[in-house]
């Protein structure tokens, strides 16, 4: 904004520093009152805006989850559970029409037994595009090396793997790989405890035949199509387990709407005790109260002038909970990381494992809280000091 | 000039304030208006300060009609024109003595400078300087008599209404009061007085002293 027009503002608004400093003298002549309403909003506010905050992180992550998921995933299934399918399905798969890409995917866990942590290996060819933006960079690996995670690196420094880690291969057999390289991730990735390495390495990690993989991602041209696709590769593997990406949608979907449910209960507590603060303020002004809007008005305030006074006071009880709240709930969810708010949300369902909330400015968030409190507590502090300026002085100093 | 013109008053539950009254008060004048409580004397001074509308009739200050003029502007009329002296002084009691003094300039949003040398005149006048931060509800029922007196002064208005001035004042701070109106009215402002206190019914620069009595003037 320019300067003019700051400038243009604060004239328009016409701030009266006379009646501002009755205003402020009026707060602290109740100031136990009212640094207990500044603490209570402050504190629904802050409430709410971490909740918000870390709601709104967490779908923003499981949407960028979904936008990096294959279009159809077909994963092998043998007595009803998942197993490895052969690479050379993929001819199949790409007779039909509509289907652009296939992908034969090698991933699965490590468990490290001496850190009891269990580690995500993605098998990597890099002259293969993949959904997931991470494993389209260029990496120097070799069949002999592979990238980790810095929480990888720190488990695997920990216990004395500085250079090369042994894998135990499931008959055994010890395969060293050197660790090449940290990865740099996102802060909020998903599951920071991850292994890239060459395919042909994890394959052999795993102990997978030579055509054997994880699954087959497949990526269709017309995003319209993909239901109908995914009903035709079903019919061409009728044992295998197919996952479109709306599929893995719901299933986020629903499994956040059981946090909705407990989002939705902090919502009402909050804004029922939030509008209790209103009621008070509301159902009307004390006889002193009364009496004083009466001895300004016949001191020759208009009714203007003494909305005015209400006007600030409002405004600076309001603005004042608003911004403590939201610098509470900012330093709550991004400096500490949201203890216990954080573990409702995540914790009993692998929805996001590790999940770090990663910061960025919801401002969408910052204006519902706004509105949704500051105006209403303006517009309550005034209401009834309108109805008592309205009436004739004399009524109301009697 | 003020003038009341068939003027009544009847307030909820029918209570009849003022019957009929007509009134001519000429500038310059101290007038004392004499009556027992609920005779309607009060009613007269809300009506000259625009603090209630007749229910009929019509209030003429300084040729405005202020029984007819939206509140906002009898707001501005009384702000400029009208000062008011209370009975219970009707001081905000957490306030200083300063800021109530101050607080019927605060919507004029004049200079620090002239809030400044307003305050200082009044204080002076009312000789209170030693309690211009003192807060109201520590000062004796005298002082904070001087206070009320002062804030209704500070906007020098032409007409001065007080309203049973001396009835939480003791004798000698009753008298110094009429001393302070004595010198107002040396100023040539109309002062017009409401009270059942006899010490102003045989004061020799009282103009006049006119009773009230049921709502209506005794002749």
């Amino acid at each position: 904004m320019k300067l003019q027009n700051i400038w243009f503002v604060v004239l328009a608004c016409k701030v009266n520093l006379y009646i501002l400093e009755y205003s402020i003298k009026y707060i602290f002549r109740d100031k136990y009152k009212n640094i207990f309403i500044v603490i209570v909003m402050s504190l629904l506010v802050a409430l709410l805006a971490a909740t918000l905050f870390i709601s709104n992180s967490m779908k923003a992550k499981y949407n960028s989850i979904i936008d990096n998921y294959p279009d159809i995933v077909i994963t092998n299934q043998k007595a009803l559970r998942d197993s490895t399918i052969d690479e050379n399905e993929i001819d199949k798969v790409l007779t039909l029409k509509g289907v652009t890409s296939v992908v034969a995917r090698v991933w699965g866990h490590y468990y490290f037994l001496n850190a009891d942590k269990k580690f995500l290996i993605l098998g990597r060819d890099e002259f293969e595009t993949y959904f997931n933006p991470l494993l389209n960079q260029k990496m120097n690996i070799n069949k002999e090396s592979m990238l980790v995670s810095k929480d990888v690196k720190k488990i695997l420094n920990d216990n004395y793997y500085k250079k090369y880690f042994n894998f135990i291969k499931s008959d055994g057999m010890i395969e060293k790989v050197k660790i090449q390289n940290t990865l740099d991730l996102d802060t909020s990735v998903k599951n920071p405890l991850l292994i890239i390495m060459n395919k042909d390495l994890a394959k052999n990690i795993f102990q997978y035949k030579n055509s054997e993989v994880t699954d087959l991602a497949v990526s269709v041209a017309n995003k319209n199509e993909i239901a109908f696709i995914a009903t035709k590769i079903k019919i061409l593997f009728p044992n295998a387990r197919i996952t479109i990406k709306d599929d893995l949608r719901v299933h986020y979907e629903n499994i956040y709407n059981l946090r909705s449910g407990f989002f939705l209960t902090i919502f009402i507590i909050t804004f029922f005790t939030f509008f209790i603060i209103i009621y008070d303020k509301v159902s009307g002004l004390n006889s002193e109260q009364r009496q004083e809007i009466g001895i300004l008005k016949a001191l020759g305030w208009r009714v203007s002038d003494v909305l005015n006074a209400k006007l600030y006071e409002g405004s600076i009880i309001s603005l004042l909970s608003y911004i403590l709240g939201i610098s509470f709930a900012l330093i709550y969810v991004y400096v500490f990381n949201a203890p216990y708010l954080k573990d409702m949300f995540l914790n009993n369902y692998n929805l996001l494992p590790d999940f770090k909330i990663a910061f960025t400015m919801d401002y969408e968030t910052l204006a519902l809280l706004f509105f949704l409190s500051v105006p209403i507590y303006i517009a309550a502090t005034i209401i009834p000091s309108w109805r008592v300026a309205t009436l004739e002085a004399d009524e109301v100093m009697r | 000039m003020i003038k009341l013109l068939n003027v009544s008053k009847i307030y909820d539950k029918n209570v009849i304030a003022l019957d009929d009254v007509s009134l001519t008060f000429q500038e310059g004048e101290l007038v004392v208006l004499k009556g027992v409580s609920g005779s309607g004397k009060s009613t007269i001074l809300s009506l000259i300060g625009g603090l209630v509308k007749p229910t009929s009739g019509e209030v003429l200050v300084d040729n405005k009609k202020i029984s007819k003029i939206p509140d906002h502007f009898v707001s501005s009329f009384r702000q400029k024109n009208i000062g008011f002296i209370f009975q219970k002084y009707n001081l905000i009691s957490m306030l200083s003595v300063a800021e109530n003094i101050l607080l019927p300039l605060a919507p004029l949003n004049l200079s620090r400078l002239e809030h400044k040398e307003r305050l200082a005149k009044v204080l002076g006048l009312f000789s209170i300087e030693d309690k211009r931060d003192v807060v109201v509800k520590n000062l004796s029922g005298g002082q904070q008599q001087r206070v009320a007196i002062a804030r209704a002064n500070i906007n020098s208005p032409k007409i001065i209404l007080a309203d049973e001035p001396t009835a939480n004042l003791d004798e000698k701070l009753s008298i110094e009061f009429i001393e302070i109106l004595k010198e107002l009215k040396s100023q040539n402002r109309t002062i017009i007085v409401a009270t059942h206190d006899p010490l102003f019914f045989e004061l020799d620069f009282v103009d006049r002293v006119i009773e009230v009595k049921n709502a209506k003037i005794v002749l």
